[in-house]
């Protein structure tokens, strides 16, 4: 029905002028046809009058030309015409944001269903790139036959990856699949504080026995269980007794199960019995390929030409790369720009890294040298004791990486010979990066030490 | 077409009309007025396509016809004419002839047959109120504050007319502050709808000194104001309006009665020193009577005000000064009442014994 009315539209856009083409036209759309009564949409009660008393007999000729049966045309107010772009979820209500700016004091996560689940996750709108396919393929097979091949399925990566939103879909996909099935979602900090105050009103049993009957355990965010031995035992105990059942259980984390510190070894060594997934930054297409996705998903209209652009300049996760993408829209939403015009006119700016304090590399050499407990001498030094080269490595790494500085420059700085050793020394950060995480935190900090 | 009128008359209604033709460039047409005498009945009309403004121009002379000139350049020319002067216009074809005494100039019109046909209301299924002009510009004004810009949400955009407990009341809100106003005591009939900010700022503007009465009038999707000779007709926002009664708390623990004068002053010594947390300020009530307002900015220093006044609970929130100076700017009584509790819950500013506007401001996470 909607092709009928852009035929229509084409035909009446060569009768009439591009004004009164544009003014009166564009935002109307075709309700029905039905036994030859029109309904059309239009923006509101001003432009009923003038399509009637001006442009009928255009309107008419125009439908009948696409064989379409006219007895009598009849225009109605409808402000839910389709917008060039629709910003982020618009809430429905002010009451629910006042309620909820009330409410988030005492509750931190709303939570739909009384399993847990997010049913907006689901594993369609997951986007699989090279970035994460082992992984869904992984997921994919638990749906097939959950508690078999992959059990525990251990699955970890940065924030804003996409972690809770493919565990999420698993539970969401079991559900569909079978609706009797027991499932449970919940951030380790919830099975905490559940934990204790069933432990304070003397139901500690009760606790357990919730959790026996589960078919599928799913427990988000795992690196926050510091610390809580006791609590740490009660989910060993219902651990280990899911997994004599051959029961589902599913876990995501920052970082493997041994680099979180008091994680007790059992737990460690039992969590990765099926093996570790994990989820990586994704590349340039995978994240174009998210943005196409999303853009579809909310109906919005964006050029390649920006889509390229925000997946070029951000460069920390997808939640950050949706983020940005939807203040696009928003922006070019409320200045009633294209999104590349933004982009072209310098309106939004997407470059994380420009909001940060620029700093000089002698205080970059300090910071790290200080962070290792070395003099910036020391570290300058041509030592090559293990932990001193590290510390220079890093260094190397760093200059490179946030001030963009040229490796002989870099030479200078860190007192090395000459520019070969920096490029060794950056490549061979980059390279311990992606296996070791106490490198990767270690980084982090410096970098917050820097910035902070 | 012709038409014989006073300089100062023509002047005003040009005025009155041509605020709202200005800046649509999508159909030029629209930044006309259209000047129609139809039996002696003479009246200049302009319009956005989302409200339309109409004088009636009282003339001492005229002949029946119809034209459209550019607004703008009407009004700008007839207002640096002398005051005093009798101005004369007169229509051939599209060539706009004005005479004043020795001025005179010819405006190219266009014809008025593209001018975009108005909407009216049905008068028998319209549903009218009437309020003295002082009352509505009052109301309007202390509401209009709280509506809010954020096009993703239409309905937040207008003031809400609505009927319950039969008194007729307005409302606004922008998801951070809320104001409501109890417009007429007394009504029969009933209506919910939601007025652009927009359209009514411009009737505001319209009033003039020796209006008395205001008439508005409700359809389906359309509203009317009736002032003295000008009408303002404006489409209404289609959307639904969240229950805002329910955001008004009920029992707040906290009730204050505070000089308003004294609690500005406070409010904006404090608010020097809130710039930094975003005007957070915080308010805390202390029994037997201490009420204190302070603000604390880490690099400058902070501040600390008291008023004395009967407190009966203690209790402390925080909030933003602002929204805060605006509520208390609204208020017109000597004394006020304010109500609050502790963080969690919006607090209450009134006049003094007069529950008739309610202003609520929500208060910020501390």
């Amino acid at each position: 029905m909607y092709d009928v009315w852009k035929n229509a539209l084409a035909e009446i856009e060569q009768q009439i002028s591009a004004a009164n083409f544009s003014t009166w036209f564009q935002d109307t759309n075709l309700i029905s046809t039905e036994n030859g009564e029109i309904k059309i949409g239009v923006k509101n009660s001003f432009y009923v009058k003038q399509l009637r008393n001006r442009y009928l007999n255009i309107i008419t000729t125009a439908l009948k030309n696409n064989n379409i049966e006219v007895n009598n045309v009849e225009f109605e107010v409808q402000t839910k015409v389709k917008s060039k772009v629709r910003p982020r979820e618009v809430t429905k209500t002010s009451i629910d944001s006042l309620k909820n700016r009330v409410k988030s004091i005492r509750k931190s996560t709303p939570i739909s269903t009384n399993n847990g689940l997010n049913q907006k996750y689901t594993l369609d709108n997951f986007i699989v790139g090279s970035n994460n396919d082992l992984a869904v393929s992984a997921a994919k097979s638990i749906i097939d036959s959950p508690g078999t091949r992959y059990n525990p399925f251990f699955l970890y990566g940065g924030p804003g990856l996409g972690k809770t939103h493919l565990v999420q879909a698993i539970g969401n996909e079991l559900l569909k699949k079978n609706p009797s099935l027991k499932i449970f979602y919940t951030p380790i900090s919830h099975f905490y504080s559940d934990f204790i105050d069933a432990i304070q009103t003397g139901k500690g049993k009760d606790f357990n026995r919730k959790f026996q009957k589960l078919d599928v355990l799913i427990i988000d965010d795992f690196q926050f269980i510091v610390n809580k031995e006791k609590s740490q035992e009660e989910f060993f105990n219902i651990f280990n007794d899911l997994y004599q059942l051959n029961k589902q259980i599913i876990v995501t984390s920052d970082r493997l199960p041994s680099q979180i510190k008091s994680v007790d070894e059992r737990l460690a060594s039992r969590l990765t019995w099926a093996g570790a997934f994990d989820l990586q930054l994704p590349k340039f297409e995978d994240k174009c390929a998210i943005l196409r996705a999303k853009a579809e998903l909310m109906g919005a209209e964006i050029e390649p030409e920006a889509i390229e652009y925000i997946a070029e300049n951000v460069n920390t996760n997808i939640r950050d790369l949706e983020g940005e993408f939807s203040t696009i829209l928003l922006m070019s939403e409320v200045r009633g720009l294209t999104p590349l015009e933004l982009i072209e006119n310098g309106s939004v700016s997407v470059n994380r890294s420009s909001k940060m304090r620029p700093t000089s590399p002698k205080q970059i050499v300090d910071k790290v040298a200080k962070y290792y407990n070395l003099t910036t001498k020391e570290m300058c030094s041509k030592s090559r004791i293990a932990h001193i080269k590290t510390a220079r490595q890093v260094a190397m790494f760093i200059l490179s990486k946030e001030l963009g500085l040229s490796t002989n420059k870099i030479a200078a700085e860190v007192g090395v010979k000459d520019h070969t050793t920096v490029m060794h020394g950056v490549k061979k950060i980059e390279k311990d990066l992606k296996l070791n995480f106490t490198l990767r935190d270690q980084i982090e900090e410096i970098k917050e030490k820097i910035y902070g | 077409m012709k038409i014989k009128v006073t300089q100062e008359k023509l002047s005003k209604a040009l005025n009155n009309v041509s605020r709202i033709a200005i800046g649509k460039v999508t159909l030029p047409i629209l930044n006309n007025v259209l000047i129609r005498v139809e039996q002696k009945k003479v009246s200049l009309v302009t319009t956005n396509l989302d409200m339309a403004v109409i004088d009636f121009l009282p003339v001492s002379n005229s002949e029946d016809g119809v034209v459209t000139v550019p607004a703008k350049l009407l009004a700008e020319f007839v207002s640096n004419l002398p005051k005093g002067e009798t101005i004369e216009i007169e229509s051939k074809d599209t060539k706009v002839e004005i005479k004043a005494g020795k001025y005179s100039s010819t405006i190219n019109g266009t014809i008025a047959d593209d001018f975009p046909e108005l909407p009216e209301i049905e008068e028998k299924n319209a549903v009218v109120y009437k309020v003295g002009i002082e009352e509505f510009k009052n109301s309007i004004s202390q509401v209009i504050i709280a509506s809010s810009n954020d096009l993703t949400r239409p309905a937040l955009t207008g003031v809400y007319f609505n009927t319950y407990n039969n008194c007729l009341a307005i409302a606004a809100t922008d998801g951070y502050r809320l104001t409501e106003k109890i417009l007429i005591d007394k009504v029969e009939s009933e209506v919910k709808a939601i007025v652009p900010s927009s359209s009514l700022q411009e009737v505001l503007r319209s009033i003039n000194d020796d209006d008395e009465e205001i008439e508005i009038s409700f359809n389906e999707d359309l509203v009317r104001f009736r002032l003295g000779e000008v009408e303002i007709v404006s489409k209404l926002i289609d959307a639904s309006y969240p229950d805002y009664q329910k955001l008004i708390p009920k029992n707040n623990e906290i009730k204050v009665i505070l000089n308003r004068e004294e609690l500005i002053r406070v409010t904006k010594l404090a608010a020097l020193f809130a710039r930094s947390v975003g005007g957070s300020i915080i308010c805390e009530a202390k029994t037997p009577e201490t009420f204190s307002v302070k603000s604390v900015a880490n690099e400058y220093g902070e501040n600390d005000s008291e008023i004395n006044t009967p407190i009966e609970k203690d209790g402390r929130a925080n909030f933003n000064s602002r929204f805060l100076i605006d509520a208390l700017n609204s208020l017109e009584s000597k004394e006020i009442e304010f109500e609050f509790s502790n963080h969690v819950s919006p607090a209450i500013l009134r006049n003094k014994k007069d529950p008739k506007y309610t202003h609520i401001v929500m208060p910020l996470n501390s």
